[in-house]
């Protein structure tokens, strides 16, 4: 194996990234299929409409923050390429933050070098910013997050996660492991907290973690759910939130809020996608769901999510991974674009996982991918061909789940598990007395 | 070694020691020269907000649209409330005693009307003749003459304003617009009739025009919406001929004015009956039950698995108690 440094592999990538783009643009002038996602023509048209002093929401089937459009208007007067540009220059740094992530714990350099790639050279990943798709940006500031969090960093972490919030909701998710996370035996006032490095041998660091983790739950009395990191959290990242939203709906009203927030939380949409839902949500369409219905609908997600956050919020990067993956599953509407959520955490997971690639993590990958091609070939015939296959395209969905639901807790039952941080030294002196 | 970063950097740079002084000094200069970029960006914004126009066209020509005539008395498109209006409203803009009788021979008929495509994105070709008696067009202001073409689409499928206006595809119109319901994403239980109207520049075809008239072809990209649920399991969609007219730009007694030509009432009722039908997949009620019932089952099963595998497989202190 050639080794290869980060410098030269974020090069390639960039290389890689920019032909991809100029490809796309003569695949659009050229080729009836168009390279460029649907997305990108609404964010440019939004784009468009604010440079022009309008409402980017006169553009129908934007749902986006307005940020997204400000970061969009030089495509106006440069390049209409601006944006994708600027999602693939995201899309490497989040190559560069998964290194810097593990760098952080003490990862070698082989295993950062094969993270960094699984990112980068990912096809999934590296179409979705040169086809201009957002979903990067959202990645490089969880990334983000993540690093400030591991170096004690709460105002910006809680800078960041406000900010992230209001430009895409879902990140709420994270919410409570992060409270959870910032234990007051690791984040004390005036000292950085101490994080647990990676270690070959992973059953000895299981067992000094959970040890530790023992002596530590021992110390958190109920006093100390209310410390002054969580509080701080909580208060910087729901200030910077509210002010987004109020500054933005002090300028469009409240088409801003239907459109960027309240659909996103509210949304049902009955065509054909990859959640289970989808054909209950088509054949009940034309009545109103009770509370009951919605409440059913609603229970698992909530249930999966609070047991994944209880048992795994101490590592917290698996957590974020877990829940992302359980979220996406488990939500009324599933497009291909949500799954990126999870692709830039699965390197960060990686070293401390027992699975191996032959053959456990290539079955894994395959049956993943199978049941993904499953579902799109009756998508086809229903959308392409005019078949009505309803039916298969719904149990194929169901199978999709199975898929998912069967790697996530293989994922699980092969990873270390470990909290991020370990204490410092001069409190164990205090704890022996 | 002591090194000055500024304000932001030390806002968004707070692990200098997992790397070298160098690379913290080139990627803080990396970090300004993005944060001095962005700034320029919005410095440029605002100066936009002054001075361009809009980059998305909205047609803003009062007269130019039959159809924005229509929806400006009507709320909605109904084939008897549109019937209405050609017949009455448009009849007082017709060419009258231009030049000596109104007729001058003017005839729009669809040679060909056809469905080409599979599935739930489809084109409408449609083939249009325009006849005009030889004697008369030497009288006609050919140039300023445009072919108005109205195709009504039925409840069950849309047209999408953006991929209409994408200038590569459709450079032979003028102008193309789509008016009523154009929410792409509303099952059509749940939306409303929409119609597109196009102008074709009709100048080149009038003056170099055969014995048997001139032929426009139009390919419409049409999509289909979720339909109402069906025991068959699909839904017949059928899309009927368009309406065709004929604007002029004639010198009036003291400006321009335009008029418009139509052809005879009953030549148009000939050719009426020639509708295509599209055969469009629909969910089927008796699948109701059970799909539902499965579907929470399936979606319960899953849950209980990864609450099982979260608290006895993994690592954590609840799987080892």
């Amino acid at each position: 194996m050639i080794s290869l440094k980060p410098r030269s592999i974020l090069l390639i990538s960039a290389i890689f990234r920019v032909g991809l783009i100029l490809f796309g643009e003569w695949q659009d002038t050229h080729v009836e299929v168009r390279y460029t996602d649907v997305d990108y023509l609404v964010f440019s048209d939004a784009a468009s409409l604010m440079a022009s002093g309008q409402s980017p929401y006169k553009r129908t089937t934007y749902r986006y923050s307005p940020l997204l459009a400000f970061l969009l208007i030089p495509n106006s007067f440069t390049s209409r390429c601006w944006g994708k540009f600027l999602f693939s220059a995201s899309d490497l740094f989040v190559g560069l933050f998964i290194r810097i992530i593990l760098k952080q714990r003490k990862v070698p350099d082989d295993l950062c070098t094969y993270s960094m790639l699984i990112w980068l050279f990912n096809p999934f990943t590296f179409t979705i910013g040169t086809r201009g798709n957002c979903e990067p940006i959202v990645c490089a500031m969880i990334l983000w997050i993540i690093i400030c969090l591991n170096n004690g960093n709460v105002v910006q972490a809680a800078f960041w996660y406000g900010l992230i919030v209001h430009f895409r909701i879902y990140p709420i998710i994270y919410a409570l492991p992060i409270i959870i996370f910032l234990d007051p035996c690791f984040f004390r006032s005036g000292t950085k907290p101490l994080l647990s490095d990676w270690t070959s041998d992973q059953g000895k660091a299981r067992q000094i973690n959970s040890e530790l983790t023992d002596k530590c739950v021992v110390s958190d009395a109920l006093k100390s759910t209310f410390t002054r990191s969580r509080i701080l959290f909580g208060l910087i990242s729901g200030t910077v939130f509210l002010l987004c939203t109020g500054f933005f709906f002090r300028l469009y009203g409240w088409e801003f809020l239907h459109e960027a927030l309240l659909y996103h939380l509210t949304r049902t949409d009955p065509r054909h996608n990859f959640s289970i839902y989808f054909y209950h949500i088509y054949l009940n369409y034309e009545r109103e769901l009770s509370v009951l219905e919605k409440l059913i609908s609603f229970l698992p997600q909530f249930i999966v999510q609070l047991v994944l956050i209880l048992c795994f919020a101490k590592d917290l990067v698996f957590c974020f991974f877990v829940q992302t993956v359980a979220f996406v599953a488990f939500n009324k509407v599933i497009t291909a674009q949500y799954f990126v959520w999870f692709f830039c955490l699965l390197p960060l997971i990686l070293p401390w996982s027992n699975m191996k690639l032959k053959w456990k993590g290539l079955c894994c990958i395959l049956l993943w991918m199978g049941a993904q091609t499953h579902w799109l070939l009756w998508g086809y015939l229903l959308e392409f061909k005019g078949k009505n296959v309803f039916l298969q395209l719904w149990m194929a969905s169901l199978l999709f789940l199975a898929a998912n639901t069967f790697i996530l807790i293989v994922l699980i039952r092969h990873h270390n598990y470990g909290p991020v941080f370990r204490q410092h030294t001069d409190l164990k002196t205090t704890k022996t007395t | 070694m002591r090194f000055s970063c500024n304000f932001s950097s030390t806002l968004f740079l707070p692990f200098s020691y997992s790397m070298s002084t160098l690379q913290y000094n080139r990627l803080c200069f990396h970090l300004k020269l993005a944060i001095l970029w962005m700034l320029f960006s919005g410095a440029v914004f605002c100066i936009h907000v002054f001075a361009s126009t809009t980059e998305v066209e909205t047609n803003s020509d009062a007269g130019k649209f039959i159809m924005k005539s229509y929806f400006e008395n009507y709320e909605s498109l109904h084939d008897s409330s549109f019937e209405d209006f050609m017949a009455h409203q448009l009849s007082s803009s017709l060419c009258q005693g231009i030049p000596d009788n109104w007729n001058v021979g003017v005839r729009l008929s669809v040679r060909e009307l056809s469905l080409v495509g599979e599935g739930s994105h489809r084109h409408l070709s449609s083939s249009i003749r325009l006849q005009i008696a030889a004697a008369s067009i030497p009288k006609l202001p050919a140039h300023l003459c445009e072919v108005i073409v109205i195709q009504r689409l039925p409840l069950g499928v849309f047209a999408d304003p953006f991929e209409l206006q994408n200038p590569h595809k459709h450079k032979a119109f003028r102008d193309i617009a789509v008016f009523g319901d154009t929410n792409l994403e509303l099952p059509s239980f749940q939306s409303n009739r929409s119609a597109v109207e196009f102008h074709i520049d009709a100048g080149f075809n009038i003056l170099f025009m055969q014995n048997n008239g001139t032929e426009f072809n139009l390919l419409l990209p049409l999509h289909a919406r979720y339909q109402p649920l069906d025991e068959s399991g699909y839904s017949v969609v059928e899309i009927g001929e368009p309406d065709m007219l004929m604007r002029c730009s004639v010198e009036g007694k003291q400006h321009k004015q335009s008029c418009l030509f139509m052809s005879p009432p009953n030549e148009k009722a000939k050719s009426t009956s020639a509708t295509v039908a599209w055969k469009i997949p629909a969910g089927m009620k008796a699948h109701a039950g059970f799909v539902s019932v499965i579907t929470f089952v399936t979606a319960l099963l899953s849950t209980l698995s990864i609450v099982y595998a979260s608290m006895f497989l993994s690592g954590t202190k609840v799987s080892k108690t």
